[in-house]
């Protein structure tokens, strides 16, 4: 059991919530999805390949057969997964110190919340409420998600170059990888293995 | 916040002593704590505070810290052993992993005197010239003789690079060092803009929060950093990390000479895109193209510069050791990301300085001594070391490591970004060699006035 | 639709696991340790069935009592929490991973709660889809490429940082024929396996702790 594979960590983060609070949560994740310059912080970061929330209703934990008992719960449960580059330190510090606004706007409406600054009650009521990852499986391991954007620049500017290198002249070649150069020049990181984890 | 209490801070905390000699002495404690006991409590009078030098400089300064497993030797209470950082109890010996001090800089590979592990304490003298040096080692031997506290396990001579007859701030491999410790809310010194955090506007600096120095005092984060119980043992203290560095002046000049071959920009900017800074200090983010005395001098220029305008990396590359270790602006929010990376750094040159064009050997030993201080050395040293100088992810760069200081093993990358002109060319150096080898170090606790009174007398309840 | 972002699908199921006091060790236990020993390289299901970028799967044993003055509650049932990012289409993805690698799915599902098995798809597609959640939001940092696209753009990566050194100083017309057959060679390659990397490595696991 690990929520560690390569260079991304998988973390899972579920809290209760007052039913009647969900319907504001709704609201702000409607608006974070609609508003695209809203999520340009996320991206920013930089550190994150895929996350996500969840809102599970006290009645709605699935039930694939009906006999089965139904739940009897009073809080609505906000389900967060992450899949994130560096430390869990990092990760939280880094929410913690630029986005704690947005922060504050997803989980205020949680039980017990502390608040996202200052960090360490922060990350104390995290490590409470996550649950660690029994199976975690990435195709690209030794790959970060600022890794993944620079491979594809990287692959639409050889595949620019490559579509006119037998056809021109070398005097129109040297001019044209010289342009190459320069498109990838910021893009060619190695990857590999990540940092010993702490 | 109000005024920091500078006789109760070691003088080497608050500030840089420019003095061109030192010596770095370990020792190992005593059996029984009490002779220890009684060496801190002669040293007691004699550690250099951070108090104004109102009569000049001294001709010499003493200053004291202590390891984990020195302060387990002076029989502090388990359960305030137990409240120090887990990175400083475990030493940083146990972090070579975590730290990429691996291969050739691995702790098998370091000097004899760290293979025993029993480093129980740092002093420091630094001073006006070698006589002096001995004149208060001397003393101190007494004083060690005379208590039966401590015996000494070896010593580290240091000292600036004489240049045309008097002592520079330049290091082995030539360039000039020593611009830009961070400034701190309270701490007294010279301040320039450069030198904090970026302020809101984005444009203007102002310094860092007290706590990212000194224990007792909040941090970035709005609170006080990890330390020791009680309060009074750890308040107005410090976390030290000692790493002595060898250079390979040899690999660096031959390296530097062959792909010079390559760059169609010039030896000297080559070498200027390695550091950030041409080898007079002029940073290539304000100077792309050549040295500048004027901004070198000019304490609103030298350090007064961010990245925004150079996104791409084509004046410093992104790569280049100057940005990654004080990335600045880089990762954006206004340097939100990197408030609590920031260190300070102490230190000077050992070894025989040999100036370019003459012949060198690298199995000569010179280097340098460099000493962090910081108030988390996981979130602040550690952090740096791992992730800004032995990977380079935040940086967009990948795998790849500071090229000057990174542990390559011979496989290293290094992308110089550039633009259309022969003047500034892109180029990749590859196969990198390790031009600095770590050569041993440890992490210390460098504690206050009051703290080391409370060790010497031994007033550290149990809780 | 919040389970989507560009080419990316986000899917989220939670499956109740069966409760049964005869079962030694229970359900959960069992499920934690196939899942322990299930490689997670390029021989895991989910490397070797076609669409996976990033998946997890977890054990939810309870939700967590937060403290004073929210009031503490327990689940009847323990679930598994599988968090899956992957290309296209929800049906094609299952469906693929029915066909190729049956065994581990149904060694994982076959402890929760009415699962039918995949060997009927029909109703292996109606039991997952009853277990799905609907995803509030969703964020994919690259999501307008394909696996496929990604491993090899991850390959060509490598290989032009290494043509790049290997050729400074290249005179234009050498370079250029250097060019073409190192495209020629580069087009040639395979695309990578999923997951396989380049250089084996021990498992390193970490504690969050600084």
């Amino acid at each position: 059991m690990s929520n560690i594979n390569g260079k991304v960590y998988a973390m899972n983060v579920v809290t209760p919530m007052k039913p009647w609070k969900t319907w504001f949560l709704r609201l702000i994740f409607f608006l974070l999805g609609a508003i695209k310059s809203k999520q340009q912080d996320l991206i920013n970061l930089s550190f994150i390949e895929f996350a996500r929330w969840v809102i599970v209703p006290r009645k709605s934990f699935p039930r694939p057969d009906e006999r089965m008992d139904a739940e009897e719960l009073r809080y609505d449960y906000l389900l967060f997964f992450s899949n994130f580059n560096g430390t869990w330190n990092q990760y939280i510090d880094a929410f913690s110190a630029v986005l704690f606004q947005g922060l504050n706007l997803i989980w205020m409406w949680s039980e017990k919340f502390p608040g996202s600054v200052p960090v360490t009650p922060f990350k104390e009521y995290i490590s409470r409420v996550q649950f660690d990852t029994d199976y975690y499986y990435t195709a690209y391991p030794h790959a970060t998600a600022n890794d993944l954007k620079a491979a594809h620049i990287v692959q639409a500017s050889f595949d620019q170059l490559d579509a006119t290198t037998a056809t021109c002249t070398p005097r129109e070649f040297e001019a044209a990888y010289l342009k190459f150069m320069l498109q990838v020049q910021s893009h060619l990181g190695e990857t590999g293995e990540p940092p010993v984890v702490f | 916040m109000s005024k920091l209490n500078v006789t109760d801070i070691q003088g080497f905390t608050l500030r840089g002593y420019n003095l061109p000699f030192a010596r770095y002495l370990f020792l190992h404690f005593a059996e029984d704590p009490k002779h220890t006991r009684a060496l801190l409590h002669e040293l007691l009078g004699r550690i250099t505070t951070g108090q104004c030098w109102d009569n000049g400089k001294p001709s010499s300064t003493l200053n004291i810290a202590l390891s984990h497993r020195g302060l387990a030797a002076l029989k502090l209470p388990a359960a305030t052993l137990l409240t120090f950082p887990v990175e400083f109890q475990e030493g940083m010996k146990a972090r070579s992993e975590i730290l990429g001090d691996t291969g050739i800089n691995a702790p098998k590979n370091w000097d004899e005197m760290w293979h025993s592990g029993h480093v129980h304490a740092w002093v420091a003298i630094n001073g006006q010239t070698p006589a002096d040096i001995d004149a208060c080692h001397a003393e101190l031997t007494d004083l060690i003789e005379k208590t039966g506290g401590a015996r000494e396990l070896g010593h580290q001579d240091a000292a600036a690079i004489v240049v045309d007859g008097g002592a520079s701030t330049i290091e082995h491999f030539g360039y000039t060092d020593g611009f830009g410790n961070p400034d701190y809310v309270g701490v007294d010194r010279k301040s320039q803009p450069g030198h904090g955090k970026l302020a809101k506007d984005g444009k203007s600096w102002e310094p860092l929060a007290t706590g990212e120095l000194l224990l007792g005092y909040a941090d970035e984060a709005g609170e006080l950093p990890v330390a020791p119980m009680p309060h009074l043992l750890a308040s107005n203290g410090t976390f030290m990390v000692y790493r002595k560095l060898k250079q390979n002046v040899a690999a660096f000049r031959a390296y530097i000479d062959h792909e010079a071959k390559f760059y169609t920009g010039g030896k000297a900017k080559l070498e200027a895109k390695f550091i950030g800074r041409w080898k007079d200090g002029t940073p290539l983010e304000l100077s792309p193209n050549y040295e500048n005395q004027a901004i070198v001098k000019d304490p609103d220029q030298s350090t007064n510069f961010t990245y925004s305008g150079d996104p791409e990396g084509t004046r410093c590359p992104m790569g280049a050791h100057l940005r990654r270790v004080n990335p600045r602006d880089s990762f954006g929010f206004k340097g939100g990301l990197v408030n609590r990376r920031r260190i300070t750094r102490r230190g000077l040159p050992y070894g025989r300085y040999v100036p370019d064009g003459q012949p060198v050997s690298d199995t000569e030993d010179r280097g340098i001594v460099f000493m962090v201080l910081n108030a988390s050395i996981s979130r602040q040293f550690e952090f740096v070391q791992q992730q800004w100088i032995e990977y380079g992810n935040d940086n967009h760069l990948g795998n790849d490591k500071d090229p000057l200081l990174g542990n390559h093993g011979g496989h290293g990358k290094f992308a110089i970004q550039g633009d259309a002109t022969a003047a500034n060319p892109p180029m990749i150096c590859s196969k990198l060699p390790n031009f600095v080898e770590l050569k041993g170090g440890e992490y210390f606790f460098l504690p206050s006035i009051t703290a080391l009174g409370m060790l010497a007398m031994d007033l550290v309840d149990p809780r | 639709m919040p389970n989507q972002s560009g080419s990316l699908y986000g899917l989220t199921i939670l499956s109740p696991i069966i409760d049964d006091e005869s079962a030694t060790p229970s359900h959960d236990l069992q499920i934690r340790e196939y899942l322990a020993n299930l490689p997670t390289d390029c021989k895991g299901p989910f490397a070797l069935a076609p669409y996976t970028h990033l998946t997890r799967l977890a054990v939810m044993d309870d939700v967590i009592y937060v403290g004073m003055p929210s009031s503490e509650e327990h689940l009847k049932f323990k679930y598994l929490i599988w968090e899956a990012n992957f290309d296209g289409d929800l049906d094609r993805y299952l469906v693929a991973l029915a066909k190729t690698v049956p065994d581990q799915i149904n060694a994982i599902w076959s402890h929760c709660v009415g699962y039918p098995g995949t060997a009927n798809l029909d109703k292996f597609l109606t039991y997952m889809k009853s277990c799905q959640l609907e995803t509030t939001f969703y964020f994919a940092a690259v999501n307008d490429k394909s696996l496929t696209q990604t491993l090899t753009a991850l390959q060509t990566q490598r290989a032009v940082a290494d043509f790049i050194a290997k050729h400074r100083g290249t005179p234009a017309p050498e370079l250029q024929r250097e060019f073409l057959k190192f495209s020629a060679r580069l087009k040639a390659m395979p695309t990578p396996l999923p997951a396989a990397v380049s250089h084996p490595r021990g498992i390193k696991t970490g504690g969050r702790n600084e």
